[in-house]
């Protein structure tokens, strides 16, 4: 299987703080990564350097083989992000919302419309799809995000904390939403809650004051572990 | 696709979600009632007679004096421009809709060139209500609309440009909209006059500096402005640079664009730069 995310020997920092240290990760096409750690593991910021939102101090990215800071428009083509608490422009509905992105990502006439309606339907937003953004709560925001995420039926989709806000009913459907989608799709997700990430992916990185600390199946953590929770603790001592 | 095609989506949208908001109908009611205010208050208090023109250029150039009055758009082209253009980018970081835009397969540059576009063509159409409303009142109280009108709007134009330039360069560069909207007018409305009257007092005119857009687009009508309203100057040698007031309104118009060009080629820079922190 061909590598469709390399991560080599990435660093950043922020005014003289190190939030990246040389992480080095590949991944394979289809495989859905869980990308764990404490708060400021450097989570976010692995996921907001692959989008092309912040800059490397050193490294590389590439996304299909394509290097995500020469190239960034071409890299991100066939990305579905969500990242952070997802914002949109609050005068748009949904519909106009979908409408830009889709259109800036190629997509026209009746196959945008049905895929629109499509992705519309998938996050149970039918009877708000009409109605400006500002009326929305931060779980309707959340449906809205992973809606735009898969709205182009990305190859990759990467996800920060991307249940969170949502009622338990919405995890739910969430989850299922993804288990769907993963089948054809590379995922790269990260999230604090373990149990979220060991129901979704099979194979976990642990990173912990950025650096990579475990990369590997799950069923082997859990081996060596004996759990994700007792890896998790084990690898992220002292953090914070 | 080409970054032509995605500018045109980013314009649509950008546009959409300006005339969206309330703050360009609360900028369309501000510039209606300053205009009606301002042909009023002309015709009512006869403001050409009371201010000291004298009679025989009011006689010959009643029509052109009005007409700068009521084509004063400086100070709206500035307003409408930093109503719609102060939080263009700075807010895709403040409120975090960044997140959302930025990881798709579009040029930043094209970002903001659409964002520039969209505040553009809604302070124009502003200005347009505001130039179409005095056409109006020149046709009912001059029965004609003096040629010199199409160079005011333009150069009221040109301001709007700058102006909009200007609030990209603060937009890309502070943390939020608001303070990015106050820099604009704090730099238009205390800065420019400071260096301006500075300049005068100095001995030199000031015609580049862009508060004195007012003054060119005066100039469009070809009136002494020196003649009409040289007794409100005082004159004078510390003044003898205020006292040349009188501009080359296409030397002005140009000056305008190319302050408007080189602000605006600083906020793209500024913005591809810029982290989603």
């Amino acid at each position: 299987m061909k590598e469709t995310i390399v991560i080599d020997g990435l660093s950043k920092y922020y005014n003289g703080f190190l939030a990246l240290d040389k992480l080095s990760l590949k991944v394979r096409e289809n495989e859905d990564v869980a990308l764990l750690g404490p708060n400021g593991a450097g989570k976010s910021t692995t996921l907001k350097l692959l989008c092309g939102l912040l800059y490397p101090s050193s490294g590389s990215m590439y996304i299909n083989g394509v290097n995500v800071v020469e190239e960034r428009e071409r890299a991100i083509s066939e990305v579905g992000v969500m990242l952070e608490t997802p914002e949109f422009y609050p005068f748009l509905t949904p519909d106009e919302t979908l409408g830009y992105l889709g259109r800036l990502r190629g997509m026209h006439g009746r196959e945008m419309e049905r895929r629109i309606r499509e992705m519309i339907k998938l996050v149970g937003l039918e009877k708000w799809s009409k109605v400006r953004i500002e009326k929305f709560s931060r779980g309707m925001k959340q449906r809205l995000a992973l809606a735009q995420a898969l709205l182009h039926d990305p190859q990759i989709l990467i996800l920060d904390e991307p249940s969170l806000g949502l009622d338990p009913r919405g995890m739910v459907e969430f989850r299922e939403i993804i288990k769907k989608a993963k089948k054809k799709k590379t995922i790269l997700f990260a999230s604090h809650l373990l149990t979220e990430a060991a129901k979704i992916c099979n194979k976990v990185a642990i990173i912990d004051h950025g650096k990579l600390r475990f990369y590997d199946d799950m069923s082997r953590l859990k081996k060596k572990y004996r759990s994700l929770e007792r890896a998790y603790l084990k690898l992220t001592e002292g953090a914070i | 696709m080409s970054e032509f095609e995605k500018l045109k989506i980013v314009t649509r949208y950008e546009l959409l979600k300006q005339f969206r908001r309330k703050r360009f109908y609360g900028a369309l009611v501000i510039t209606v009632l300053a205009v009606v205010l301002t042909i009023g208050l002309y015709q009512g208090l006869d403001l050409p007679k009371r201010m000291g023109v004298p009679q025989n250029i009011i006689d010959q150039h009643g029509t052109e004096l009005f007409a700068i009055f009521v084509t004063s758009m400086g100070s709206l082209a500035i307003l409408g421009a930093v109503f719609f253009a102060g939080d263009a980018i700075a807010s895709e970081f403040e409120h975090k809709t960044g997140y959302i835009l930025f990881p798709n397969p579009v040029k930043r540059t094209t970002l903001v060139v659409g964002k520039y576009l969209a505040c553009f063509i809604a302070t124009a159409a502003i200005l347009g209500v505001a130039y179409l409303i005095s056409a109006g009142a020149l046709l009912v109280f001059y029965r004609q609309v003096p040629v010199g009108i199409l160079g005011s709007l333009a150069i009221a134009l040109a301001l709007a440009c700058f102006a909009i330039g200007m609030a990209f360069a603060f937009s890309s560069v502070l943390k939020g909209g608001m303070g990015a909207t106050i820099a604009t007018l704090l730099a238009y409305m205390v800065i420019f006059p400071i260096v301006s009257s500075s300049l005068a007092y100095a001995g030199y005119n000031p015609w580049f500096m862009p508060d004195r857009a007012g003054d060119a687009m005066a100039s469009t009508y070809g009136v002494s402005y020196e003649n009409a309203f040289g007794g409100m100057m005082g004159g004078g040698p510390v003044m003898s640079g205020m006292a040349q007031a009188s501009q080359n309104p296409t030397l002005s118009f140009f000056v305008l664009l190319t302050y408007a060009v080189v602000l605006f080629g600083i906020s793209i820079r500024l913005t591809k730069r810029r982290e989603m922190i």
